[in-house]
């Protein structure tokens, strides 16, 4: 994998693990709580009751980058678990059950309290369950209803109109299973919930999405990309599932006003840029490196991806007189914006412009089924706004099958013959 | 004049809604005709053949005549579906297509679901209702109610001739009680009524006692390349087969609700909880001698209760295949080799259970 680049990556990933080990510790020595959560729960919650959370996308991508996966994607196999079945959400699990397999990263999940999914593709509460089971821990589901309506440029009605972005029996449901949620947690970590921390919460969840909307026009705007997609991510990640911390909101400040001072320098990720690419999907977790493999031979960078960019647009929530309301809001169509017609095509393309994107590496993923639904909209609408499209068939968390250097060759065919022609 | 129809998805949509509005139910069903102008609009490999064929009549025109078309967001590719012919219609990819109506019926167990779900049933009763102009009363869904009562009554006759001592193969029993769903009560329990007199005449079947699990079929293409074998089929998972009457619906004074509550907890699906089926599955076991496992190609779901079950079928002794065929797809030669080895070993243990 490439250098880093930028100082605030480095101390984000020397964050994450300090704060993972700090969690074993609390853990394993002081016998507190903690949860395992879905990326798309609400974090703020669990925080605002002391129960710390990991999510378990992150998770899997650590196990994916530290190049443990295959092991445990071996013993699922060899469990009976066919290879059409989805190894994204589920190689955590995997690492639980299947623990005599390999050699976890960081000593390995300690048990959580609780686990806790919301309920979108179907296979989640299958794989819940089971690692629910293999914990002998307790599990949540928040239900996801489906969306009636989507009306058009949900990233603007979010921050202000999110009450007209959700309709109002789904947004019901969300608001009174959080509710039930928040009782749970209650009687977990045996504090009271208080609806103005939340309210303060948020606004401070605001706050630092409004500094990543600062990074993201920044990015977009800058004459070259100042910073890599995959340093953004590194960022975004580590303060993401702490949002609204102290440390989440010093951290994203210094992220920007790095990437501000590198922009004042004229400092480019990519010197010399000649294309401006966008990544569509999930990360590629096992094979990092890929994001940066056509800067010198082809000057083209990777400037964008859904992890910095959903963050302002995903989560800000404006009028926060009824706090739950605004959480539930934000909580009820997370597949809906990124991976479903028409909202999902409708923003990549609004992102694609805003950033002068030049091509569109849109992952096809191998086993994650339901998340690979909504791919031809995506791939259609970006070509008809006049943007290439390379698709690229690869499963995010298993390299046992991906072909790096056939990869790397369609991409630089891609470059040559629609990107820089 | 043609009598008015709604197309739905899944049988998770409830008969009692769809006729108490004045319409009948169409069932989309899977078939192994080619898809052609589907399949450039929804991703290989995620959607099954049902929704494929859906979205296919959906785009070449052969649904316009439905008055709407009804999908439950009882899986997750029957809500995409929804979305994705909502988006054919936005972007004009066809102007021939009727309203499209998601049935959000969710099956988790949360507090909350009981009074969400017999809301999504009144909003689909609504929906229907301004569709045909008929307004139905708590008094004609209780009727319809009755109705489809007393055709659940006649199937769960059908499905005695199944067990223990089966005397019709799935085969052909399969049809009689998937056409449930479509016919109307009172010509379903004639049609049944007929069946069973004839079947009580037969002989008893011999051969191993066949259990279908895995992904629910809606066909009995794989009934008949199991009993190609000389086992009988004798029970299916899903709502097609031995899954298609369940129990009654309540009659009570709240309808709706007690419509919403039986397609929660009996609509089988990707969705419904996997203890639900688990608990299904168990019960079963008792009355086959092995089991076949149907995961398709598109599965996501059903394969991740594949180690369980088989720990339990193996702690059984209890022979078992899992096939990964289309469901409306010519078996592989191997998997036809797996099936005849499988119905030996069960045949086996059967002579020796009875000495
Ligand atoms: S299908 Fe979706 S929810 Fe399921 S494991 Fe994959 S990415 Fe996760
Ligand atoms: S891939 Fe999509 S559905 Fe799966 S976890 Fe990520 S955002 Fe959710």
């Amino acid at each position: 994998m490439a250098d880093k680049q930028l100082d605030t990556t480095t101390a984000a990933s020397a964050f994450q693990k300090q704060w993972f080990a700090d969690l074993r510790r609390r853990v394993f020595d002081e016998r507190q709580p903690y949860a395992l959560l879905q990326a798309d729960v609400p974090f703020e919650l669990f925080d605002l009751l002391e129960i710390p959370a990991v999510s378990n996308q992150w998770w899997a991508s650590i196990i994916a980058a530290k190049r443990q996966a295959p092991q445990f994607l071996g013993a699922m196999d060899a469990d009976g678990l066919h290879c059409g079945l989805c190894r994204y959400c589920s190689l955590g699990f995997a690492s639980t059950r299947y623990a005599y397999a390999g050699e976890p990263p960081w000593g390995g999940l300690p048990t959580p309290r609780l686990l806790c999914a919301r309920l979108t593709c179907d296979c989640i509460h299958r794989v819940f369950e089971l690692w629910a089971e293999a914990f002998g821990a307790e599990l949540f589901e928040i239900d996801h209803p489906g969306a009636g309506e989507l009306p058009e440029r949900w990233w603007e009605l979010g921050r202000r109109q999110w009450r007209e972005l959700v309709e109002p029996h789904r947004l019901a449901f969300l608001v009174s299973t959080l509710e039930s949620l928040v009782e749970r947690l209650e009687a977990i970590s045996g504090r009271a919930f208080d609806r103005n921390a939340l309210r303060d919460r948020l606004e401070l969840v605001n706050q630092q999405e409004e500094v990543f909307d600062d990074v993201r026009q920044l990015i977009a705007t800058a004459p070259e990309c100042p910073v890599r997609m995959t340093e953004q991510i590194t960022n975004v990640m580590a303060t993401q599932w702490v949002r609204g911390s102290d440390w989440a909101i010093a951290h994203a400040r210094a992220f920007r006003d790095e990437v501000q001072q590198r922009v004042d320098a004229g400092v480019a990720a990519c010197p010399g840029e000649r294309a401006r690419l966008m990544w569509v999907g999930a990360g590629l977790w096992h094979d990092t490196g890929f994001y940066t493999a056509f800067e010198s031979s082809h000057r083209a960078v990777f400037v964008w991806s859904m992890y910095l960019a959903f963050g302002p647009d995903g989560y800000i929530r404006y009028g926060l007189d009824d706090p739950m309301a605004a959480l539930a809001s934000r909580t009820a169509s997370f597949n809906e914006y990124l991976h479903n017609p028409p909202w999902a095509a409708e923003w990549l393309v609004h992102q694609a412009r805003a950033h002068r994107i030049d091509g569109a590496l849109v992952l096809r993923p191998r086993s994650m089924k339901p998340a690979a639904t909504g791919r031809l909209f995506i791939e259609r609408a970006l070509e008809d706004a006049g943007i290439p499209v390379l698709p690229i068939e690869a499963d995010v968390v298993d390299g046992r099958e991906w072909d790096a250097d056939a990869a790397r060759a369609d991409v630089r065919s891609f470059l040559e013959t629609r990107v820089l022609q | 004049m043609k009598e008015p129809f709604v197309v739905a998805s899944w049988p998770s949509v409830p008969v009692e809604i769809v006729r108490a509005a004045g319409f009948r139910a169409v069932f989309a069903r899977g078939a192994s005709a080619p898809t052609p102008t589907a399949d450039q609009h929804l991703e290989p490999g995620v959607f099954p053949r049902r929704l494929r064929h859906l979205v296919e009549h959906a785009l070449t025109g052969r649904l316009s005549d439905a008055a709407r078309i009804v999908i439950p967001r009882t899986s997750d590719t029957d809500y995409k579906c929804f979305l994705y012919l909502r988006e054919f219609v936005r972007s004009g990819v066809t102007s021939a297509l009727p309203p499209v109506i998601l049935f959000d019926l969710l099956q988790s167990g949360g507090a909350q679901i009981g009074g969400y779900d017999a809301a999504r049933a009144h909003a689909l009763l609504d929906a229907l209702a301004s569709a045909s102009g008929r307004k139905p009363s708590a008094d004609d869904l209780r009727q319809e109610i009755v109705r489809a009562n007393g055709a659940r009554s006649a199937a769960r006759r059908l499905v005695v001739f199944r067990r223990i001592v089966p005397r019709v193969t799935g085969t052909e029993l399969f049809p009689l009680l998937a056409a449930f769903w479509e016919l109307e009560p009172e010509r379903y329990v004639a049609a049944v009524n007929g069946a069973a007199r004839a079947f009580a005449k037969r002989p008893a079947l011999s051969g191993p006692r066949v259990l279908l699990t895995g992904v629910p079929v809606d066909g009995p293409e794989l009934h008949q390349a199991i009993e190609s074998h000389g086992a009988i089929v004798v029970a299916e998972i899903g709502p097609w087969g031995s899954g298609a009457a369940g129990d009654d619906v309540r009659v009570d004074d709240d309808p709706i609700r007690a419509v919403a509550d039986k397609y929660r907890a009996d609509a089988v699906g990707a969705r419904t909880p996997a203890a639900s089926l688990r608990r299904w599955t168990e019960r079963m076991l008792d009355d086959v001698d092995a089991v076949v496992v149907s995961l398709p190609p598109e599965d996501a779901v059903f394969g991740w209760d594949y180690p369980a079950l088989r720990d339990m079928l193996q702690a059984r002794g209890m022979p078992h295949v899992c096939l990964r065929s289309d469901q409306d797809q010519a078996l592989t030669p191997d998997e036809h080799a797996r099936l005849e080895v499988m119905v030996s070993a069960a045949s086996t243990l059967q002579e020796a259970r009875h000495g």
